[in-house]
């Protein structure tokens, strides 16, 4: 599970264009729609691509996400839980 | 029209009124990144932008190193910028993504339309003014000025305009702080081979 | 006094394929919007609003078309003549040739196509390249650099743009619906108008008066609108001065109301900080989808029809209203006579215009 969250960290920092935010910058519980990282409703959008371009995962429904991209923990929780 | 400031920016170097501000020694193509560290201007979504935005950003942001923008209204400056590719550097990412990488990145289609710099410049400014985009076959500022001209008014003498390519071959610009002055002769054809 | 007139010139969309019979659907309350099948990025079925008659080299097909019209309605010495300028509003242009340059066909098809005398001006700025468009043209004409000016508007519906706005979750997965409580989206569309600005009364069946027009940035975001709407309260603020109207001289706005929750829920904060909220109102695209680049161009034309007919169209696809200010949408047809119309529209990069017309009478 932790590997999957270093690599989630790797993939949000590579795909959202984070230039400044190293991997040890996210904290597994930091809230990744609060004021520490500056996403706005365009990466949002963009983690459903990650999502299943990386790990085969289809949201249809971007209001679903909230919850799901709440934080690199929540994401790895809804990866485990729908990886099959 | 009176020019108050120009920026010259190409992969080699930046250049604001005739000085070299910035200038790529470095082998790393991410010379845009390079340049804007230089600026010490805080602003993470210069990251998300695509080569257009970063090169309007760029104009506009060394320009203000020779003028103060704060001593303007905040609708008082026009945003009129132009090009010939439209925003092919965009189009041919999100192209490629859907023709060949089986995806679609809502942050890649968002940039294709050339007038989303302009966007980012408003966005970074807070600027409210005017705003257009034309389309044109080559750098002609005599045709720029009689666009421009147009949108000058009262409430509003100023202009920042651009021209800003970027494709696979190249990526250059230039970027005008302009004043409306009747009284003004400068031969602006000039300017045409400036770039 | 220095009139500007607008008529209007060609008008090919999915529901009519000239001025005539676009109107006559209008007054039928008839829609372009219809399900097609597998069009999706995996295949989903979307609603679109297509024009079925254009199969090959669609673009240029649709642009021709709309010539043919044009010159059946514009006298030629004034499409002929060196004080004649044509401008274009596009977002995409003849996106389906991409990568070849979508853009660089254009003018020289327009020239050969038209006679002209002058290289025609492309304007591309997102959604509001239709209205922007118009005020330009007005502009030069107000500078005496020409006597008319003639404004096509054309986009088409391509996997390019379609894709991206399904990226964006944008598309509705039912038919627009705008201002609605359950309105999800937009349908994209496509159409080719023309409109004419011009000093003298070109003898055309629809015409009024252009008095004025403006732009403001949102400075806000790329492609979602300012919750205050406050690029479109300022540009509608602009355009009342440049007309030298009051705002409650206003008769009837035709909006963007393109049927997101964002735009359609901004529109209705400016129009209410302007004191706009009791005037008739309605958005079009439930009759052509979003036609892009050539929206402003064929909804400023049907606001030409309603100051000509007295007639204003029902705001297709309301069932309850989803804003949170008060907005008087227009529920069914009906006969009214106006005098001061605003049109207006918003677009991604921020940008909002809008443009004020009035109805000739007899002084003019």
């Amino acid at each position: 599970m932790s590997e999957l969250k270093e690599q989630l960290k790797a993939q949000i920092i590579e795909q959202l264009n984070l230039e400044d935010i190293n991997i040890t910058d996210i904290a597994d519980d930091d809230a990744l729609f609060g004021e520490k990282f500056g996403l706005d409703s365009i990466d949002a959008l963009e983690f459903i691509v990650l999502l299943e371009q990386n790990y085969g995962l289809k949201i249809s429904d971007p209001s679903e996400g909230k919850d799901i991209f709440y934080s690199v923990n929540s994401l790895a929780d809804f990866i485990e839980k729908n990886k099959n | 029209m009176k020019i108050k400031a120009i920026c010259k920016i190409d992969s080699n170097e930046i250049i604001v009124n005739e000085q070299v501000v910035y200038y790529n020694n470095s082998s790393s193509t991410d010379w845009k990144k390079i340049a804007y560290q230089q600026l010490n201007f805080d602003y993470p979504k210069f990251h998300k932008m695509d080569n257009l935005s970063k090169l309007a950003v760029l104009g506009v942001k060394y320009i203000e190193q020779a003028v103060d923008f704060s001593s303007f209204k905040d609708d008082e400056i026009n945003m009129i910028f132009a090009n010939k590719n439209s925003s092919y550097c965009s189009d041919i990412k999100h192209y490629t993504n859907y023709t060949k990488n089986n995806l679609v990145s809502p942050a890649d289609f968002v940039y294709t339309l050339p007038n989303i710099l302009i966007g980012e410049i408003a966005i970074m400014q807070k600027w409210y003014g005017e705003n257009n985009f034309f389309i044109h076959d080559n750098f002609d500022m005599n045709f720029f000025l009689n666009q421009i001209n147009l949108y000058f008014c009262e409430n509003s003498k100023y202009c920042i305009f651009g021209w800003i390519e970027s494709n696979e071959e190249e990526e250059k610009a230039i970027i005008l702080f302009l004043e409306q002055d009747n009284k003004s002769n400068f031969d602006f054809n000039r300017l045409n081979n400036y770039l | 006094m220095n009139n500007i007139y607008i008529t209007s010139g060609s008008c090919i969309t999915p529901i009519g394929n000239n001025i005539s019979s676009t109107k006559n659907a209008l007054k039928n309350n008839l829609s372009g919007i219809k399900l097609h099948q597998e069009i999706g990025f995996n295949s989903e079925d979307f609603y679109v609003s297509k024009i079925d008659k254009i199969t090959d080299n669609r673009f240029f097909s649709l642009l021709n078309l709309s010539c043919i019209e044009l010159k059946n309605n514009c006298p030629s010495n004034i499409l002929n003549s060196e004080k004649t300028i044509v401008l274009v509003s596009s977002t995409k242009g003849d996106i389906n040739n991409f990568p070849t340059n979508p853009f660089e066909k254009i003018g020289p098809f327009l020239i050969k196509n038209l006679k002209l005398k002058n290289d025609p001006i492309i304007i591309s700025n997102a959604c509001i390249s239709g209205v922007v468009a118009i005020n330009h043209a007005a502009k030069l004409i107000k500078s005496n650099q020409f006597d008319h000016v003639i404004v096509f508007g054309i986009d088409i519906v391509s996997d390019f743009v379609l894709y991206g706005f399904q990226s964006l979750f944008a598309l509705s997965n039912e038919i627009t619906k705008p201002f609605d409580k359950n309105r999800n989206g937009i349908n994209l569309g496509e159409a080719c108008c023309s409109i004419i600005l011009s000093k003298e009364k070109i003898n055309q069946k629809y015409h009024a008066l252009y008095l004025g027009g403006s732009s403001s940035n949102d400075a806000n975001h790329i492609s979602g609108p300012s919750r205050t709407g406050e690029g479109l309260y300022r540009s509608i603020i602009k355009t009342i001065s440049i007309a030298k109207i009051n705002i409650s001289d206003i008769d009837y706005i035709s909006a963007h109301g393109t049927g997101t929750i964002y735009n359609d829920e901004m529109e209705s904060n400016a129009f209410d900080r302007l004191q706009l909220s009791d005037k008739d109102i309605n958005s079009l695209k439930g009759y052509f989808g979003h036609t892009l680049g050539a929206a402003g161009i064929l909804e400023t034309i049907v606001c030409l029809f309603s100051m000509e007919e007295k007639l204003l169209f029902k705001s297709l696809g309301l069932e309850n209203i989803g804003v949170s200010k008060p907005l008087k949408i227009i529920p069914n047809n009906f006969s009214k006579d106006i005098n001061y119309v605003l049109k207006t529209a918003s677009g991604f990069g921020g940008g909002n215009a809008s443009l004020l017309l009035k109805t000739l009478n007899n002084e003019n």
